[in-house]
């Protein structure tokens, strides 16, 4: 490895050795807001590296690591939302019993993880960036030692997730033992054209694991669970930032092995995401729990991603960034005001929780009616824009059945985000709160919330920039 | 002026923005006012506009402004831009126009409201869609007022929260317009899919050379772009949200269901005129849907008694005269009536409003007589209104109604028969509407009638000013003499290319003057036997609607009771899918039934509800179902 290589990795490095810094920081004093600061300096840091970088990209560094575009793209999503996450984290762990301390370098583990996952070419580096993303997903969802429901989403997500994994490694292991390498590219070579039973296993293993963590039906069972019993803020990071790396890994993997251009395999897609985008938006019409309606909508949302990605491959590239950027801000946005809204007993999961929120608290209300408003793609939201990407994508692959059931099933999915919005609309059960005994982090909190919704109209509004920051960056990769 | 385009919608938006950020702490008038002052200088920058497209050659009135680029990718590129030709134009005008009239009628309507700052901003959002809507230059932008302007619509007819009925009638209106919406979208991308764009003037300048004249394809796209029409112009079968929005404030259901929102379905159909002029079916199906709704929704308008109902009616009915219209490629017409409609409707739910402010919110006519007394203003408005809508000449809908009649007759006698027949049950019911109001004796309940006033001058102003709209409103389209139709001189370039592709199929001779004065005559003859007929039943002869009502009892049971057709729906979609349902998920909990209100919803829950029992909480069924997927995905790959 050049110097200059070593270089390159800056970000990821940068990234790396903050978590340390801050169990450090931890060592020398417990004070919560040091930790959270020592974390912003270092996601901020790492941010300022993915800048210098970017003139050296595209450039494999080792078998294991690829920069290019498309991974400072992702990269530097996942920081952004860490951050975000973090400032959000902070008021809600105020309230809460136990030492808050802990959950921030957990936190940048996981996003070290996610970095990892999105910038691996290489089933290695894949895997480790998985787990290590993964073992801090465990911890942090647990994180309340005092809620029993916590705990047994963790656990859950623990035992469900290594079943999965094992799936994983296994068709790893299966394409392996055909191919002879590790790395996609060459995977992809010895792959061409002939596929027999045990390449088409091992894609099939592999499919299978990446679907779970994506949570896309049949895979999807954890979710509702686990985003029920996780810390707000950390529903959040599971439902971006987790989610959004391996989206990611999905996209460069079949971008290197076209073996979606292959009928069944294309197919199986098709049913995963034909599947999700009817379960996810049916069963969420059931939820009265609104961390759970998310889960389910979550689960619709990456179906509808996944209509994008068996898209063209120019078209896909930019339907997926897009949305996922949209799904981004609105779905962070939706469970910071679960976050800020939830007291230090419990969380304000239940709909009734939300009777007349646009009269007593109406600035987090409209916040919070933004971002289900761009959830379910009403126009002038970024969602929208987004939704209109990936129909856009589907349509121009004539993917004719895919994209009439992802019209039909947006219009279902427009009754529990409106059903969300028409209890906010309600009379209120409780006067206008004054906003008491602000907690301490709460202005962080605010703010972050106020940025979200911003991004959310602008983008809804004015796209043109991101969209030319999308292609720039596919330019800068193999796509 | 034209570079300023974007000023229309902007303004109203604008206005949103103050009141809803700083309106707090502002008092309720200055609310009221910032809220119509913002709709008001749309106004008047329209006007400049429509000034200088006026100086410019009437072949070259089509201009086209981008403010930005919205979305671009590969070949696609939506942008930002409006498009300002005489439709256009019209339509900008009728919604800042009347918009701005019924905003100030608001400041004294709603006064005293509690939420009276949140009014202002859904009716300043509403205009904001609205202008959005008919001012965008292509199908895109166009959907986003069409999303924008149900939202508000949904957020306004849900007004008074606290009634359960106005929210469900909310709830109502949005299921039944998504039904509409998603046939609108279908047609839409499948119109970006034959043409690569979403702009209008591509589309339609590229239309004729790609498509078969009367091919699957423009006929599809047609239909599915109607379907979205009948959705929001609440034709049949998707009509039955109307009569329920009229929960909403009375200004609401003068802006939205009867001036504006609810044409937006006659507008879309007028600007792709040349697509529905080359699908003879689609346009053949415009004008059936369309008569049909005339008569029918008139007819239950007659029996009705909540005086917003018949008028919730009556525009249902005026609607589906500007369908037949368009159908019978009268696109002009169509849009001649949307105009004077949208004068004569808005005053009269303004001035039914008006009634209901003396009343103390009281709706039922049976509970009215003899206002003329106290509320001279309102009665005498109305009465023009009335003269109007029921074609009496000199008045606007005279001319307008009048055209289309002639227009349907010129296409096939038997839509002539069926306007005509419309149009004296339309001129009954709103002479009925009059006499039981205001004529006659007094049935007002004392403790109201101690308290009757006529409106404050706020509200009486705006009624007068569309009183007078409604008077002289259809001079602009005089018909017979050479040039004096101005109207349609001026929106001819509009429709040209689709005129040209009608009247190329169809075998037209000249028509002679005496068979247009003469079906003028009729018509006119028409509205006055329907004022008599109304006269002799309610004043003359004030026992006869009993004696009618029992002699014909079935059938008016049945036109009472709208043709039980809400209970048909109900039946149809909500019972008959639950019970099957039920039946197939018997062993489910049916907890999930409870506040159902619509049988797409109804159904779709129940499939959630078989869904969820898979969902049991415990990791070794979650495992089970993974193991099954993987299963699944592997024994379909490697066994194929």
């Amino acid at each position: 490895m050049t110097f200059i290589e070593l270089y390159a990795l800056l970000p990821l490095i940068c990234l790396a050795a903050t978590p340390v810094a801050a169990l450090a920081a931890i060592a020398v004093s417990r004070d919560h807001a040091v930790v959270t600061l020592v974390t912003l300096i270092g996601l901020g840091l790492s941010f300022f590296g993915l800048c210098a970088v970017r003139p050296l990209v595209p450039m494999q560094i080792t078998p294991l690591v690829v920069m290019d575009g498309y991974t400072l793209f992702f990269v530097g999503l996942i920081l952004i939302t860490t951050a975000a996450v973090a400032l959000l984290s902070y008021q809600y762990l105020e309230r809460r019993e136990g030492h808050p301390e802990e959950y921030y370098p957990l936190l940048l583990f996981a996003a070290l993880g996610a970095c990892v996952v999105a910038a691996s070419n290489h089933f290695a580096s894949f895997f480790v960036g998985l787990e290590t993303l993964g073992v801090s997903l465990y911890a942090l969802i647990a994180y309340q030692r005092a809620a029993p429901r916590g705990i047994e989403a963790g656990i859950k997500y623990l035992i469900l997730a290594a079943t999965a994994d094992a799936i994983l490694l296994f068709g790893m292991a299966l394409i392996y033992a055909k191919s002879g390498s590790l790395e996609f590219s060459e995977t992809a070579t010895s792959l061409a054209g002939d596929y027999s039973g045990l390449e088409m296993a091992g894609l099939a293993l592999l499919v299978s694991g990446i679907a779970f963590k994506l949570s896309l039906v049949p895979f999807h069972m954890w979710t509702p669970d686990v985003y029920e019993g996780a810390p707000a803020p950390i529903t959040g990071f599971i439902s971006t930032v987790s989610k959004g790396a391996v989206f990611a890994l999905l996209l460069r993997y079949f971008g290197e092995v076209p073996a979606q251009d292959f009928s069944s395999v294309a197919f199986c897609f098709s049913a995963i995401a034909l599947a999700s985008m009817l379960a996810g938006n049916l069963l969420a019409l059931l939820q009265d729990n609104v961390k759970r309606m998310l889960a389910y909508s979550s689960i619709a949302h990456l179906g509808y991603l996944l209509v994008a990605f068996l898209a063209q491959r120019e078209l896909a590239v930019t339907a997926v960034a897009y949305y996922f950027v949209a799904y981004f801000l609105s779905i962070l946005g939706a469970f910071g005001v679960v976050g800020i809204l939830s007291g230090s007993e419990g969380e304000a999961e239940d709909i009734k929780d939300y009777q007349g929120l646009i009269w007593r608290r109406p600035w987090i209300g409209a916040v919070f009616v933004t971002m289900l408003l761009s959830l379910a793609g009403i126009p002038l939201t970024a969602g929208f824009v987004g939704k209109f990407y990936v129909l856009w994508a589907g349509v121009d692959s004539s993917l004719w059945m895919l994209v009439l059931v992802l019209i039909g099933t947006s219009v279902i999915g427009l009754f529990y985000y409106l059903r969300l919005i028409a209890a906010m609309f309600g009379s209120p059960e409780a006067p206008r709160e004054e906003l008491r005994g602000r907690r301490a982090g709460f202005e962080a909190a605010a703010a972050v919330l106020g940025v979200l919704t911003i991004l959310v109209i602008w983008l809804g509004v004015y796209p043109s920039p991101l969209i030319e920051l999308i292609r720039r960056s596919a330019a800068l990769s193999g796509f | 002026m034209f570079d300023l385009v974007w000023l229309i919608p902007l303004f109203p938006l604008i206005g949103f923005f103050l009141n809803a950020v700083f309106g707090r702490e502002w008092p309720e008038k200055v609310n009221g006012w910032v809220g119509s002052l913002s709709v008001g200088a749309s106004f008047v920058v329209a006007c400049l506009i429509l000034k200088e497209l006026l100086a410019v050659d009437p072949a070259s009135r089509s201009v086209e402004k981008v403010v930005y680029t919205w979305m671009v990718s590969g070949n696609l590129n939506v942008p930002v831009g409006f498009l300002m030709d005489p439709l256009g134009m019209v339509m900008m005008m009728v919604v800042s126009g009347v918009g701005f009239i019924i905003h100030v009628y608001s400041i004294g309507y709603m006064h005293g409201e509690v939420g009276y700052r949140r009014y202002f901003c859904y009716l300043n959002l509403f205009v904001f869609s609205m202008l959005i809507l008919v001012s965008a230059n292509n199908f895109l932008l166009m959907f986003v007022g069409w999303e924008g302007v149900g939202l508000c619509s949904y957020l306004l007819i849900g007004y008074y929260y606290e009634k359960k009925s106005a929210a469900d009638a909310g709830k109502k209106a949005f299921v039944v317009n998504r039904v509409g919406d998603f046939g609108f979208m279908l047609g839409m991308f499948l119109l970006f899919v034959t043409f690569g764009t979403f702009n209008y003037t591509e589309i339609f300048a590229a239309a004729p050379k790609q498509l078969v004249q009367g091919g699957i394809l423009v006929t599809g796209i047609t239909l599915l772009l109607f379907v979205g029409a009948t959705g929001k112009s609440a034709q049949i079968p998707l009509y039955t949200w109307l009569p329920d929005a009229m929960e909403g404030p009375t200004p609401v259901s003068a802006l939205i269901h009867a001036a504006t929102m609810v044409t937006a379905g006659v507008y879309m159909v007028a600007r792709c005129s040349i697509l529905f002029a080359m699908a003879p079916i689609s346009l053949y199906t415009v004008a059936v849907i369309g008569g049909a709704t005339a008569l029918y929704a008139a007819t239950i308008g007659v029996t009705q008694f909540d005086i917003k109902r018949v008028l919730a009616y009556s525009t249902i009915s005026q609607l589906g005269y500007m369908f037949m219209a368009c159908g019978v490629g009268a696109f002009a017409s169509g849009i001649f009536h949307l105009m004077t409609h949208a004068f004569f409707k808005a005053l009269l739910f303004m001035a039914a409003g008006s009634v209901m402010h003396a009343m103390a919110g009281e709706l039922d006519m049976r509970k009215m007589g003899g206002l003329r007394r106290q509320l001279p203003w309102t009665h005498w408005t109305y009465i023009f209104g009335t003269l109007a809508i029921a074609g009496i000449f000199p008045f606007a809908g005279f001319f307008s109604k009048d055209e289309i009649l002639f227009y349907a007759f010129e296409k096939h006698l038997g839509f002539w028969i069926w306007g005509a027949v419309a149009a004296i049950v339309t001129s009954f019911y709103m002479f009925r509407s009059v006499f039981m109001t205001f004529w006659g004796e007094s049935r007002v309940d004392a403790h109201t009638a101690h308290h009757l006033h006529e409106s404050p001058p706020i509200m009486v102003a705006p009624l007068v000013v569309l009183a007078v709209l409604s008077l002289v409103g259809g001079l602009v389209g005089i018909p017979i003499i050479p040039h004096w139709h101005v109207f349609g001189d001026f929106l001819a370039p509009v429709f040209a290319p689709a005129k040209s592709i009608i009247d190329a199929g169809a075998h037209g001779g000249h028509h002679s003057l005496a068979l247009e004065l003469g079906l003028m005559g009729i018509s006119l003859g028409i509205a006055v036997v329907g004022f008599f007929l109304a006269r002799w039943m309610y004043i003359t002869n004030p026992s006869a609607p009993d004696e009618v009502i029992k002699e014909f009892k079935g059938l008016h049971t049945l036109v009472y009771n709208k043709y039980w057709i809400d209970e048909l729906y109900d039946f149809l979609f909500v019972n008959s899918i639950v019970r099957f349902s039920r039946f197939l998920w018997k062993y489910f909990d049916d907890a999930v039934i409870d506040g159902i209100v619509n049988g797409l919803a109804a159904l779709v829950r129940e499939w959630g509800s078989g869904l969820r029992r898979f969902q049991t909480g415990l990791i070794r069924d979650y495992a089970l179902s993974v193991l099954l997927g993987v299963l699944a995905v592997i024994g379909y790959l490697v066994f194929r």
